[in-house]
């Protein structure tokens, strides 16, 4: 019995290290644990011994069963009292159970009483924003992010704010911030780079679908040209065709002078190369069994279309 | 070393009432000061908002100037993050307490007047007083009661030069170097008792007062960690290294298309 149990223990743990949600798992391996209450009480009182009562609260959260979250809050705010980590996880069982009204009271209470609590503010701008609040939500945002600058999904949230309303211009610089903090992951400039593309920057938009096809692809396997592009390089492919079809289309350039970015397109020869590498790398996704499934050969017609359609 | 052939003759009665008392008493008030350090533990102290922003502020020139030379983020973007950078460095925007008066000379803060930096001095000398106190209550107890005392004889031999180190408070010249004064046995528990206290405590104890002897409340800029800064003057250096950083600028975007080209064999190298 204690020997399955610690080994449900341990795969908690596993989720833990591995960030990953999951949440029915982690429910149906810690809702035994918890329910167990000899268990409970001979286990050790490590620090080790407390994490994993978090990870279940969130997760019974998630899928709902409120009750074994309030008991594991109870544990823990028994355990802890006053500790910032486990308001917060409190302020969330608020958010599930409650309005919404009475979670931004609570964590407006908690910011009174320690205003550098930055877990309690971040969870205050997403009740802003759920109850709609998105001008109340952008102003704390920015406000917690001239704090503490480092948060890299607070930029990524205001810029996903900035987007929902329309203003691809502000998102933009938001995720530049974003960019600049992680600057090897390649979805943040994709997203930049989709960013720039609604806005209708298209040399900016090219430029950044050009700089993820790079940091996804090395020198060596590109060299003999017959690798298969997928996942986020296949998606920055359809990107630099949409690109370079609107570029040459528009050949003196004069809509692209007064964006903000002032980033030159690539020459005219270069577009035209960049055309027809891009036609090239799509059609070599979409033709070859190994990419993926069959499913890629089913979208070529579709594909072929796409591309004659001018 | 004549006088070494000599055997001494040690009571029972003092290794039952002196050696083992000391020993013990050694341990228990190691344990005890580990348990009242806890209590004197104050949680970190909060900073308000203001405060956090001006200690971090530099954090973000830090992060902008690292990636320069290869920069994500295009001219444009650049130039205005890094000049609205220098800009506020220059007014002072993020000071804690705004940006300073024209007229007030900058002078660095006196630690003494910052009711943060007392507090922090403060528990930085009550555990020193937790430690200094009871070792000195011990000792004078030693000195007391059992000065002049030989309390062991160690059962390896050793030169002469551990005379001073091992019978401490007696002053025979020609006594084997073997004999353990009480003193020296106090001196040997304080040094060589970490050991026990990791064993019985756990790793960061705060049970081992050698630790802190050597280092004394005023000391040098390590002991104190809450070191007010001139965060005015480390912003105007700041500026320095941004306009660096901002000559050094190149954008990875900026021929990417080049290197994409060259890369899939549409351009030659």
């Amino acid at each position: 019995m204690s020997a399955s149990l610690s080994e449900a223990l341990q795969k908690l743990a596993n989720y833990r290290s591995k960030n990953s949600r999951e949440s029915l798992r982690v429910f149906e391996l810690g809702a035994p644990l918890l329910s167990n209450d000899k268990w409970m009480k001979q286990k050790g009182d490590g620090a080790d011994s407390y994490t994993w009562l978090e990870q279940l609260a969130l997760a019974a959260i998630d899928v709902g069963r409120t009750g074994v979250a309030d008991k594991c809050i109870e544990i823990l705010s028994a355990k802890f009292p006053e500790s910032p980590r486990v308001d917060c996880l409190a302020g969330i069982y608020i958010e599930a159970t409650e309005s919404p009204e009475a979670a931004l009271r609570y964590y407006q209470n908690l910011l009174e009483k320690d205003e550098s609590n930055a877990a309690a503010w971040k969870r205050q701008i997403s009740a802003l924003r759920h109850l709609g609040k998105l001008d109340v939500a952008v102003d704390e945002l920015s406000k917690f992010l001239d704090t503490y600058y480092t948060d890299l999904e607070g930029w990524l949230e205001l810029a996903d704010i900035y987007s929902t309303c329309g203003r691809y211009d502000h998102a933009l610089e938001s995720l530049q911030h974003a960019m600049l903090l992680a600057p090897q992951n390649p979805f943040y400039v994709l997203q930049a780079a989709e960013t720039g593309y609604t806005l209708g920057d298209l040399p900016l938009a090219i430029k950044f679908f050009m700089t993820v096809v790079d940091m996804t692809t090395s020198d060596e396997e590109e060299k003999a040209g017959d690798s298969v592009p997928d996942g986020i390089t296949l998606r920055a492919w359809f990107g630099v065709k949409q690109c370079t079809r609107g570029l040459l289309q528009d050949v003196r350039g004069t809509a692209y002078s007064n964006t903000k970015s002032r980033v030159s397109p690539p020459t005219a020869a270069h577009l035209a190369l960049l055309d027809e590498l891009s036609t090239e790398r799509l059609l070599t996704a979409y033709s070859t069994s190994t990419s993926s499934t069959a499913k890629g050969i089913c979208g070529r017609d579709a594909l072929v279309r796409w591309l004659e359609g001018k | 070393m004549g006088g070494s052939q000599v055997s001494l003759y040690l009571d029972p009665q003092i290794r039952d009432w002196v050696l083992f008392p000391i020993t013990l008493v050694m341990i228990l008030v190691g344990i005890l000061r580990h348990y009242v350090v806890l209590l004197l533990q104050s949680p970190p102290k909060k900073m308000p908002r203001p405060a956090i922003r001006e200690q971090r502020a530099l954090l973000r020139s830090q992060i902008l100037r690292e990636t320069s030379t290869n920069s994500p983020v295009p001219p444009e973007y650049y130039k205005s993050i890094s000049q609205e950078l220098s800009k506020a460095f220059e007014a002072g925007t993020y000071l804690k307490d705004g940006p300073p008066k024209g007229d007030t000379p900058s002078r660095p803060p006196n630690p003494l007047t910052d009711p943060n930096a007392m507090d922090g001095m403060m528990s930085g000398m009550k555990t020193q007083a937790v430690m200094m106190v009871p070792q000195m209550v011990l000792m004078g107890w030693i000195n007391f009661f059992f000065q002049g005392f030989v309390l062991i004889k160690l059962p390896f031999p050793l030169t002469l030069g551990f005379k001073s180190m091992l019978q401490r408070g007696i002053e025979t010249p020609d006594m084997d170097v073997r004999w353990v004064s009480s003193l020296s046995w106090y001196f040997l528990n304080f040094f060589g008792l970490n050991g026990l206290y990791r064993l019985i405590l756990g790793n960061d104890n705060s049970a081992d007062g050698s630790r802190d002897m050597m280092m004394s409340p005023y000391s040098g800029p390590a002991q104190t960690p809450a070191q007010p800064q001139d965060y005015n003057k480390l912003f105007k250096a700041e500026r320095d290294n941004l306009e660096l950083a901002e000559a050094l600028y190149n954008w990875n975007g900026k021929d990417v298309e080049l290197r994409i080209l060259r890369r899939y064999g549409k351009l030659s190298t």
